[in-house]
């Protein structure tokens, strides 16, 4: 941990609760970000001793002054009443590989000096942050008994095509919690949870980067931690997270999972069907800004893939598989359509072959974006016309092919 | 001395000197067979232990995701790569216990080539580390850039994967063949000439041949700045 840092966190001395704000040149959003937490912890929490860390990866557009310069003055007019404790705000880089989980790090370390019984992370790239956000991410925590408050959003519904394609429903299926958006980048924990994080030696994985939050979600879950999820309303955040991140984001999340499923495998194995957790929030309906996807750019990669990617797909698949892949990649774009069993049955494949190690695993996780793309291009060309209601039910039945077709996971990874 | 007589003592001679020689080749040949017996058996034990030790590492399970099993079974060879690397080392230490053995014999003939094999031996075990190696190497490399190009939608990416590959796999074998003192000049030479033929290949197909490849590429990567300016494909994957 930063010396500085030390020293102004035994100045503090202890608190009630911090809440974490991981940035890296985020100038534009983050006052807005840091003025939304403020006023939370101002307007609902105002007895509670709390510090805002803003923990940062050596930004050079001015976010750090952006951190500094808000101050309580700047929404007082929404205050009823006046906070005890004056809110103590730190802007601190962070140590170890570059990355989201490194930033974490900073953070858990923070709320274990200062004893918190509650924290929160933030992005700092969001737009939609209202002050309510940090309400419904730590009173669960604070006064209710939780230990772990993964976020509910309204999204798009083609947004958060790697949570909606493998992360929660795989999740979901594997340990039986149905944590809606288990990287969600927002959550609720308590510091004690804070405490057991620190306790593993991760920091040098891709949990380091984005694999953080499924590591945090899993975790939180199977160490049988007391799990819930709180409505947060519309999640969008700055137009500067482009697809072409896709690859450094894939591999880290999905990496992530696959490496918990080794440790957790007798867990995973006993679980037979999956349950909702408490839900916390008022549940509503948002405008949401449209997202445009190209739908031919995917399935061209796709095609790709297949055409030259097919003899690692093999060491992977199982025989029978290959020809149906291959009469896919043949479909024209207007014919193009990609099953959700097939792709449930590529997940555990690839799962399972993580596992045993039959191919490079960096190599491994590359190879299966085009058929990722594949797999989101189907789904967004079938649902161009659906409502997002309509959507989620369609998310429900996939989840349900993931959890009917666990046996099929089991059968390969024990061979 | 009569002539019977003589004939007596050159028999008797030439049976004493050959006796004295198999008196004197006896020992050799027992000392031959003593270390045929000890080496054969001394090869059977390394190879056991390589072969338990290559499976506690689980290199058969490395070599699957190097693709050197792959590999093997493509080439019709029946053994897994720890088998086959523990039979290699076998077969080593035979070759080595027969050397040593035909040296016990000290017939001077085989001392001269005896000498030049064991001088040479670490230069041919370094050229088959270079070329397994190598050959490695080129596998995953070959491999991480083929999965590149088709992510970075490459139309040629199975060219370029093929090329990182081989290109690998010629530096190695020049590297090997380089360090075993085989026509050192020519093989520098001959490498020169390749790579520069490669480099020229590749000029002229992108300038020539590749004009429409390249045009493509240059298309490809305008349009994706001007979709980047225009704001487009804001799909959120987390």
């Amino acid at each position: 941990m930063e010396k500085t840092l030390e020293i102004q966190l035994k100045e503090i001395n202890e608190a009630d609760i911090v809440v974490g704000i991981p940035s890296y040149n985020n100038a534009r959003t983050i006052g807005h970000v840091v003025r939304a937490v403020m006023a939370g912890l101002a307007k609902y929490f105002p007895r509670a001793k709390a510090v805002l860390v803003n923990s940062d990866g050596g930004s050079t557009d001015g976010t750090e002054e952006e951190v500094k310069r808000v101050q309580i003055e700047d929404f007082k007019t929404i205050l009823t009443s006046h906070p005890v404790h004056p809110l103590s705000k730190i802007v601190t880089p962070y140590h170890g590989i570059p990355g989201k989980g490194s930033s974490f790090r900073t953070i858990f370390e923070a709320a274990r000096l200062l004893n918190a019984k509650a924290c929160a992370v933030v992005d700092s790239d969001l737009r939609s942050i209202a002050p309510e956000w940090v309400e419904l991410l730590l009173r669960p925590v604070y006064e209710g008994g939780f230990d772990y408050v993964a976020p509910l959003y309204a999204r798009h519904k083609f947004d958060g095509t790697i949570t909606n394609s493998i992360v929660y429903p795989l999740t979901r299926a594997l340990y039986g919690k149905r944590v809606r958006q288990p990287i969600g980048g927002d959550f609720g924990f308590s510091g004690e949870l804070a405490n057991f994080y620190l306790t593993k030696d991760v920091w040098e994985t891709d949990v380091a980067r984005f694999g953080i939050d499924i590591w945090m979600t899993t975790l939180a879950i199977a160490e049988g931690y007391k799990v819930c999820q709180s409505y947060l309303g519309a999640k969008i955040h700055d137009a500067k997270d482009p697809g072409s991140d896709l690859g450094p984001m894939f591999t880290q999340v999905v990496s992530s999972v696959s490496t918990l499923m080794g440790e957790y495998e007798p867990l995973w194995k006993k679980v037979k069907e999956s349950e909702p957790i408490p839900t916390f929030g008022f549940h509503y309906e948002v405008g949401l800004e449209p997202v445009s996807v190209n739908v031919e750019h995917m399935i061209g990669n796709f095609r790709l893939g297949a055409k030259n990617l097919m003899e690692i797909w093999r060491r992977v698949i199982l025989p029978e598989t290959a020809p149906w892949l291959e009469s896919i990649g043949r479909l024209s774009d207007e014919a193009f359509s990609f099953p959700e069993d097939l792709w449930v049955r590529i997940v555990y494949d690839f799962a399972t072959a993580f596992h045993k190690g039959s191919v490079h695993r960096e190599h491994l996780l590359k190879s299966m974006i085009p058929l990722y793309l594949g797999r989101v291009a189907s789904f967004v060309k079938e649902n161009q016309e659906s409502s997002a209601r309509e959507v989620e039910a369609k998310m429900e039945s996939l989840c349900k092919v993931f959890e009917e077709m666990k046996s099929y996971l089991i059968e390969r990874w024990e061979k | 001395m009569g002539m019977g007589e003589v004939w007596g003592v050159a028999i008797s001679d030439s049976f004493n000197k050959f006796l004295g020689k198999v008196v004197t080749f006896l020992p050799n040949l027992l000392a031959m067979i003593t270390i045929l017996i000890i080496g054969f058996v001394i090869a059977w034990i390394v190879k056991k232990i390589i072969f338990h030790f290559l499976k506690a590492i689980q290199f058969d399970k490395v070599s699957e995701r190097w693709g050197l099993a792959e590999v093997l079974s493509k080439g019709g060879v029946p053994y897994s790569p720890a088998s086959l690397l523990s039979r290699f080392f076998y077969w080593v230490i035979v070759l080595i216990t027969l050397i040593m053995g035909v040296n016990a014999l000290d017939v001077p003939a085989t001392q001269n080539f005896i000498a030049h094999f064991f001088n040479y031996l670490p230069h041919l075990f370094a050229a088959i580390i270079i070329l397994i190696v190598g050959y490695l190497i080129a596998i995953f490399l070959g491999q991480a850039a083929l999965i590149g190009a088709v992510n970075a939608q490459m139309d040629s990416a199975r060219l370029l994967g093929r090329s990182v590959r081989w290109f690998i796999i010629i530096l190695s074998v020049t590297m090997a063949l380089y360090h075993l003192g085989i026509a050192e000049k020519v093989i520098i030479a001959a490498f020169t000439i390749i790579f520069g033929g490669i480099v020229l290949a590749l000029a002229l197909a992108f300038g020539w041949g590749g004009r429409d490849l390249a045009k493509d590429f240059l298309d490809r990567l305008y349009r994706k700045k001007e979709k980047e300016e225009k704001g487009q494909d804001h799909i959120s994957h987390l």
